[in-house]
């Protein structure tokens, strides 16, 4: 870089600059909407069954493997593997609470935290066993498309996971707000008792809302297959991510969520571009950390 | 109670006569076993007795493997003096890391934790000092009778000081932490510096174990050192044999290394699968351990199981 710069080449470089910022900035936003998309789950069971699970990143991972080989590989189209994974990993879900978490749902907070922690080593584990520890990528037909918008260019693969997670926000917030099973799972998180004594049936809501929370999950880790990669150990860095999300968007509001995931996802992509990628995990969970212990309290009121 | 020490201490003279009737094989799988079981033990201080789940214990083995290696390498110390120098930085950091993190509680400090472990290795190949990503090279030191008795020696140091918070007041504050902090605050208990005293005695014998094994191994670097499945196996280990008990860490962790070993050697995924699936079957069916299912089964036999099924089902 010469010593002096004369105006024309100062403006130049400001404008690259603006330019450079505006596009991180854009993927940012984009990866933050998958980010919310993942957080999505485990706040839904942490606010209504008062699980923190451990194991969500691990189930984001399997979710990605079944879009990985429903799509790649017995070539289901990618519009109805997306659904397909929801279904299944719904049902994955449903029959995981209510035969197994059902049973200590009850006890302390440290059993359902080792409970967890111990269903995200069976995970991680077979699908090495099951998938081996190789990377995989889900490529469907539009992968390296992209449209540019302001000059700022948009991968047309990150735009649709961004429009999905939102769309599925919206929808989950639709359910909770205005359906009978939304209010019977409200009322559940709010007053077990109480619910009970109207009807509801706690170890089937309960089932339910883990297997939403699961399919949301699933279908995150298929849209993070696409973005970037799949491999077994991909889990614990996403379940930390996803509890941070939670956390900066509350429990009990899913665009609350969406945001938090945007705060995120734009932290990390500032991070990248001016302290460098190697940064970025130690950025989000010090902002982790850092949101922690400034605010417990607040936290701890609405969780 | 005379018969249980005499027991005892016939059962530690054979572990420490292991060097001379063992093969290299055993002594080997004595030390690794012998490592783990502290770690337990040092989990079983912040988890078991205080409460706190910690899934970020292995960051403090990791910072005594590197605070040994740094001394010895870089500096040329002497194994004591560098062993010292790796204790000293996993109590220093415990305190640290403690003061904020210790505010938190339940899942807040089990996620804060979990994420500390995952950057500690991250934070690490960026410094110069630790060999960046490449890792250190320690001085060789052949004598693996040597490295089994000094293992064995920090185990009964660290499960003394355990039988000694058993039996102490400091002990059963830390015990008052666990089952009720606001009433045991009320009662006078200083819980911030009684949890991070916790944490700190934890770290001290983390750090010890990984000060002796990177000795012993010779060499490091981020990825091993930092190993987050370090904690997977001290919290099975201590879960399954009893948490909050004086021996349940060391039994569980003998059992369980010893099992754990016989599956290792047709697939070491296999061996990893396990020890997930004992931790769901402990946490259902025998939440107290080992320790506790002795005496359970004796007063209801099988029926121990079911009970504890049925105690916190919807």
């Amino acid at each position: 870089m010469p010593a002096v710069l004369n105006q024309s080449e100062h403006r130049e470089q400001s404008e690259i600059g603006v330019q450079l910022f505006g596009q991180v900035f854009v993927n940012g936003v984009l990866l933050g909407g998958l980010y919310g998309l993942m957080a999505l789950g485990m706040g839904l069971v942490w606010g209504v069954l008062r699980i923190v699970n451990l194991a969500h990143g691990a189930i984001i991972m399997l979710g990605g493997y079944t879009v990985y080989y429903l799509y790649t590989g017995a070539g289901v189209d990618i519009w109805l593997a997306l659904p397909l994974t929801m279904a299944i990993m719904f049902c994955f879900g449903y029959v995981l609470q209510r035969y197994l978490l059902n049973l200590i749902i009850r006890s302390a907070m440290l059993n359902t935290l080792l409970i967890t922690f111990g269903l995200n080593v069976v995970f991680v584990y077979m699908a090495q066993l099951a998938f081996s520890a190789d990377y995989r990528t889900i490529n469907p037909p539009f992968a390296g498309n992209n449209f540019e918008v302001l000059g700022i260019t948009v991968p047309v693969v990150q735009f649709g996971a961004f429009v999905i997670a939102l769309g599925l926000a919206a929808l989950l917030w639709l359910v909770l707000e205005r359906s009978t099973l939304g209010r019977a799972i409200r009322a559940t998180a709010q007053n077990l008792t109480a619910a009970r004594l109207y009807g509801v049936n706690p170890k089937s809501i309960y089932a339910v809302t883990f297997g939403i929370g699961t399919a949301l999950a699933g279908v995150s880790g298929g849209l993070f297959g696409m973005v970037s990669q799949v491999s077994p150990y991909m889990g614990v860095t996403l379940t930390a991510k996803s509890f941070v999300v939670a956390i900066l968007g509350g429990l009990d509001n899913p665009l609350g969520v969406i945001l938090g995931g945007l705060v995120l996802g734009i932290a990390e992509a500032m991070t990248a571009l001016y302290l460098g990628p190697t940064y970025t995990d130690v950025i989000s969970f010090g902002l982790l950390v850092l949101i922690l212990v400034a605010r417990p309290a607040v936290l701890l009121e609405k969780a | 109670m005379i018969v249980r020490v005499v027991l005892l201490l016939l059962f530690l003279a054979l572990l420490a006569a292991m060097p001379w009737i063992g093969s290299d094989t055993v002594i080997q799988f004595g030390i690794n076993t012998l490592l783990l079981a502290t770690l337990a033990q040092g989990w079983n201080m912040i988890g078991g007795f205080t409460g706190y789940p910690s899934f970020g214990n292995s960051v403090f083995y990791g910072l005594g493997t590197y605070g040994t290696a740094i001394a010895m390498s870089n500096y040329g110390l002497p194994f004591p003096v560098g062993l010292a120098c790796g204790a000293g930085l996993g109590v220093v950091c415990a305190v640290i890391f403690g003061l904020p993190i210790l505010r938190l509680r339940g899942p807040y400090f089990a996620i804060a934790t979990l994420g500390l472990s995952a950057v500690m290795a991250a934070i690490v190949s960026n410094l110069n000092i630790a060999g960046n990503n490449i890792g250190l090279i320690l001085p060789l030191f052949r004598g693996d009778a040597l490295f089994y008795e000094l293992a064995l020696g920090v185990l009964v140091l660290a499960t003394l000081t355990v039988f000694w918070l058993s039996k102490s007041r400091f002990g059963a504050g830390l015990v008052a932490i666990r089952e009720n902090e606001d009433a045991a605050a009320v009662m006078g208990i200083n819980a911030t510096l009684y949890k991070v005293c916790a944490l700190a005695i934890s770290a001290f014998f983390s750090a010890l174990v990984g000060g002796i094994h990177a000795y012993w191994i010779t060499f490091i670097d981020p990825s091993s050192a930092f190993d987050a499945s370090l904690n997977v196996k001290m919290v099975i280990m201590a879960v399954f044999g009893g948490p909050g008990t004086v021996f349940g860490p060391i039994v569980g962790t003998f059992i369980l290394s010893a099992i754990s070993e016989v599956l290792a050697s047709s697939v070491s995924t296999v061996a990893s699968l396990f020890f997930g699936i004992v931790i769901v079957l402990a946490v259902v069916f025998m939440p107290k351990g080992l320790v506790d299912l002795v005496a359970g089964f004796r007063r209801s036999g099988v029926r121990y199981f079911i009970e504890n099924m049925r105690r916190y089902r919807i």
